[in-house]
């Protein structure tokens, strides 16, 4: 999943400012799983916004709207009907989304309202943790399932470092040291000897070699 | 008593999200608390305090309310087991929230009932209102009251 954080709300209002009809679009997708541009928080931000510009006593007309992916085309196209009425967009979406929706309608000024994080995992109610790069050529399999790459402070993929403390990270106490992670996992799965042999140096070139990435695949398309 | 209560609070509208579980809160109670108070209130039951959201705050904040407040059940006593908790946390965030475009955090609230002989709806909404009395009217609606208030 993909993560995000809303932004400052003050930076959001100064790029605002300049427009009065603004639709505020949130995603119900990866955006709404990590409580920063679903449904809720699309009207809770509208709500505010609205609030903020009648103690302004300036006119604006602020909308919401949430579609269910903002980076899927297929649904973009929902705003068809509706887009003339607006002057600006205000994206609850990823930078994927903001994209997206950017590109069916480049006419209008289109206005990111969220930071997107990282890839990510749903640990607990409220904490999301970063453990996948996304690079290209996933190499679990050998580091029992725990990504030395995204999870490792120091991208290791040779380790541990030799500064982990009571399997804490020596870069940053509150997180635990992945490689610690590792080869407990691999222990208990009895594949030891997989941690025996030297990793080379991590290949890019599959992540940012060639520019920006794209998947095709023939028999999904038209 | 009503009348009395009146003179106080005519200017303010306060809307109150009530646990269902909060003795003396049923559907009777809530209209004769309606009656008392007339226009000054606005109760919505909710069948846990877990259930509330920023949005519902926020919305009332926008739409009629000059303030806000959230009754639930005492820590420990709920029937949901940490829905009073949770309620206290986005309680506090819409307040930061609010706080941010300006408008007071005291338009903002959550009173949890007593522990030892928890206290009946009406008591504690007096109590909320006799706290809030000292707000101004809401900045947010000072225009749509004006709008109100314009002769035919």
């Amino acid at each position: 999943m993909i993560t995000a954080e809303q932004k400052p709300l003050d930076e959001i209002r100064e790029m605002i400012a300049p427009y009065k009809r603004i639709l505020v679009l949130g995603c119900g997708s990866c955006v709404a799983e990590c409580a920063a541009g679903g449904e809720k928080e699309t009207g809770m931000l509208a709500s505010i916004l609205r609030m903020a510009a009648k103690m302004e006593g300036r006119e604006v007309l602020i909308n919401e709207k949430t579609l269910e992916r903002q980076c899927v085309k297929d649904f973009v196209i929902l705003l068809d009907d509706i887009i003339q009425d607006y002057d600006a967009l205000l994206s609850l979406g990823c930078g994927a989304g903001v994209q997206a929706v950017g590109d069916c309608f480049p006419e209008i000024p289109i206005i990111p309202a969220l930071n997107t994080e990282f890839l990510g995992e749903t640990k607990d109610q409220g904490l999301w943790l970063e453990n996948c790069l996304g690079c290209g050529d996933c190499k679990l399999y050998h580091f029992g399932g725990i990504c030395p790459l995204a999870r490792c402070s120091k991208h290791l993929l040779n380790g541990p470092c030799g500064g982990s403390v009571g399997g804490k990270c020596e870069i940053n106490p509150e997180i635990p040291c992945a490689w610690q992670l590792i080869i407990d996992r691999v222990e208990q799965q009895g594949g030891f000897e997989r941690l025996e042999g030297i990793f080379p140096p991590k290949d890019w070139s599959k992540k940012q070699g060639l520019g920006p990435r794209r998947i095709i695949r023939e028999d999904q398309q038209r | 008593m009503g009348s009395a209560h009146m003179n106080d609070r005519e200017r303010l509208t306060v809307a109150f999200f009530y646990c269902r579980n909060i003795p003396e809160s049923g559907e009777t109670e809530r209209q004769a608390l309606e009656k008392e108070y007339g226009p000054s209130i606005r109760l919505f039951p909710i069948p846990c305090s877990g259930r509330l959201d920023p949005v519902h705050l926020l919305s009332a904040l926008e739409k009629f309310a000059d303030a806000a407040y959230l009754i639930a059940c005492p820590e420990g006593a709920c029937r949901y087991f940490e829905g009073n908790r949770r309620a206290g946390k986005r309680v506090e965030r819409t307040k930061e929230m609010i706080a941010m475009i300006g408008l007071e955090p005291e338009r903002l609230g959550m009173v949890i009932n007593t522990k030892k002989r928890p206290k009946g709806l009406g008591v504690i909404t007096a109590e909320i209102l006799e706290r809030v009395k000292s707000l101004a009217p809401s900045p947010v609606l000072k225009n749509s009251r004006v709008e109100e208030e314009k002769p035919l």
